[in-house]
């Protein structure tokens, strides 16, 4: 049988190959981290290396204040789109309708951002004029504003682009999970929930808590549902798109993107560094216990 | 099982019902919305296709087409660039280490897509890196200008958005492919672009649909990429959307999203009736 590992030269020129594009998607993204330590800024012959620029970014109280709430809203979308990923990727597992639920859970993926936000801005504003009407029809004040653009549907709009991220992370981890384990628990007296805490969570744990990392970073990512869906607070990824296009790429909006991108990697190098040890762990520990006990 | 007991197996239903309510009724919405008569601030009730006409008869219709032309380029361009990857992963890395050299899609696919984007103009610019290395080198005298602020940009900053989307595609469909039968082809002495034709090709082709409709449809809808590197003629379907929101046209914007959403679900549908996308998901079953 013919394989790459005849020709040793073939088989390195397509790692090379691979390394050179997810090189190709990551060089401009450090590029711009590089000119963002740059004292002069872009195009300038000298480089001067300096923090003065995440100084800036830090030091403004507007930009920190749209820090807080990118931060405030990637809590909430967390919050509420884990729990109902779970929900989603348990219901997926015992529904007969699997063709159905997979084509609804995973449909938020394919429309795309600005038709998405632009559905829901205005749905919204029908929503809050017939609760405004209901309201005024039957003298119930409490039912006006509930749909006004505002933090709940920005973190609406999150949630639905986020939880089919969190449903696929989580299934793939259920995959391995063998429900007869919960049906033993349950027989030996365990109710359902001491079945999900003590035996079936325990085993999922890694894919919910990668699902939780990637929505916090989709979410600290996330803009044009948010510019449509926010209302009057500004989100970090809004204030630096509309810098870009109103002021022009400056120093601090490059420092602006520099601590996107280092948040970005850190987490996402932290989920690979955790996931690749506790394979590692895993399998260690399984060689372990496969191993015949030697007799002394 | 979680919430198995009693009236607990409803929270089960709680995302269906959610995605129920703030995904498919304003979709489904939209075309009711885009046949609303227009005022001055909103919309009321009526029966018009004076948006549709609107759209169709301006230069808004054309925009649209052509940026479906240049969704395809991206399509393309990201087939041929991602998808070999995604085969040279699943046939030729051992199996243990396939995700771990899947994941290294992940890092540039979490970074934010408006970072990414907006980092090419950097790149891309009069005196972006391409330029000046090229300068450098003696390959040009004056800087090249098309691959910035003009539909090509556009084309290279949709590739490098969506790109990783091919390759997780194209390795879903292929983990569901086994290894025998590229033993198959070998011990029958196919050669690797007779193997790539008429055996990889048609077994992944579910993956590869997929990952085109993402990359097409959100070449044609995402605003971010031609407001970022296109120039005043690329124009996309999510721009033109933003565009009438900011005038307050609101049937008009829900004319060119329920356009959208239409072709989309054409194009799910064809895909499904000839390539059964639900065999993506294969491996997770």
């Amino acid at each position: 049988m013919r394989d790459d590992f005849s020709s040793e030269w073939g088989y390195r020129a397509k790692w090379a190959y691979l390394l050179t594009i997810v090189g190709a998607l990551l060089a401009p993204v450090f590029y711009v981290i590089y000119i963002s330590f740059n004292e002069l800024g872009f195009g300038a012959r000298v480089y001067k290396f300096t923090f003065d620029w995440y100084r800036v970014v830090l030091g403004d109280t507007m930009l920190v204040g749209s820090l807080k709430w990118t931060v405030y809203l990637a809590l909430a979308v967390v919050a509420t789109t884990v729990p109902m990923g779970l929900f989603s990727a348990k219901l997926y597992k015992r529904t007969r309708h699997k063709v159905l639920m997979v084509t609804l859970m995973l449909a938020p993926l394919f429309v795309p951002a600005d038709i998405m936000g632009s559905a829901l801005l205005v749905y919204f504003k029908h929503l809050n004029r017939t609760f405004e009407t209901i309201g005024e029809a039957i003298g119930a004040d409490w039912m006006t504003a509930w749909f006004e653009l505002g933090f709940l549907t920005a973190l609406i709009g999150q949630i639905i682009y986020t939880l089919p991220y969190a449903f696929v992370v989580i299934l793939i981890t259920m995959s391995r999970y063998r429900p007869q384990q919960t049906e033993a628990a349950r027989a030996c007296g365990a109710t359902a929930w001491q079945a999900f805490c003590q035996v079936e969570f325990p085993q999922i744990r890694a894919g919910v808590f990668s699902a939780a990392a990637f929505v916090v970073i989709l979410s600290f990512n996330e803009a044009p549902r948010t510019a449509l869906l926010k209302g009057g607070f500004d989100t970090f990824s809004n204030v630096l798109v509309s810098q870009m296009l109103n002021v022009g790429m400056s120093g601090e909006s490059y420092a602006m993107a520099g601590i996107m991108s280092i948040v970005a990697m850190t987490a996402v190098g932290a989920i690979l560094i955790y996931t690749m040890i506790r394979t590692e762990r895993l399998d260690r520990r399984a060689r372990a216990a496969a191993e015949p006990v030697m007799s002394t | 099982m979680l919430g198995e007991d009693g009236l607990q197996k409803w929270v089960f239903y709680i995302p269906v019902v959610f995605l129920c309510l703030f995904f498919v009724v304003p979709v489904a919405l939209t075309s009711v919305w885009s046949v609303f008569e227009r005022t001055t601030f909103w919309m009321e009730p009526g029966f018009t296709f004076f948006a549709y006409q609107n759209f169709f008869t301006s230069a808004r219709a054309e925009n649209y087409l052509f940026s479906m032309i240049h969704s395809a380029w991206a399509v393309l361009i990201s087939f041929v660039l991602g998808f070999p990857i995604a085969v040279f992963v699943r046939r030729r890395v051992p199996r243990v280490a396939q995700h771990r050299v899947i994941l290294l899609f992940i890092l540039p696919f979490m970074i934010s897509e408006l970072v990414r984007v907006f980092a090419m103009r950097p790149v891309l610019g009069r005196y972006g890196i391409i330029n000046n290395f090229l300068m450098q080198i003696g390959i040009i005298n004056e800087p090249i200008t098309v691959i910035l602020f003009s539909p090509l940009g556009v084309i290279i900053g949709d590739v490098l958005s969506f790109l990783p989307f091919m390759v997780f595609a194209g390795f879903l469909s292929m983990e569901a492919v086994q290894n025998y039968i590229f033993e198959v082809c070998d011990d029958l002495g196919a050669g690797p672009v007779r193997t790539f034709r008429d055996v990889i090709v048609p077994l992944a082709a579910p993956g590869i649909f997929a990952g085109s409709v993402f990359i097409f449809v959100n070449g044609i809808g995402s605003a971010l990429v031609p407001i970022i590197l296109g120039g005043p003629g690329a124009v996309n379907a999510g721009l033109i959307v933003n565009q009438a929101i900011v005038a307050l046209d609101f049937p008009l914007a829900m004319a060119i999203s329920t356009i959208m959403i239409a072709t989309l679900a054409t194009l799910l549908l064809i895909g499904h009736r000839l390539f059964d996308l639900t065999k993506i998901l294969e491996p997770i079953n």
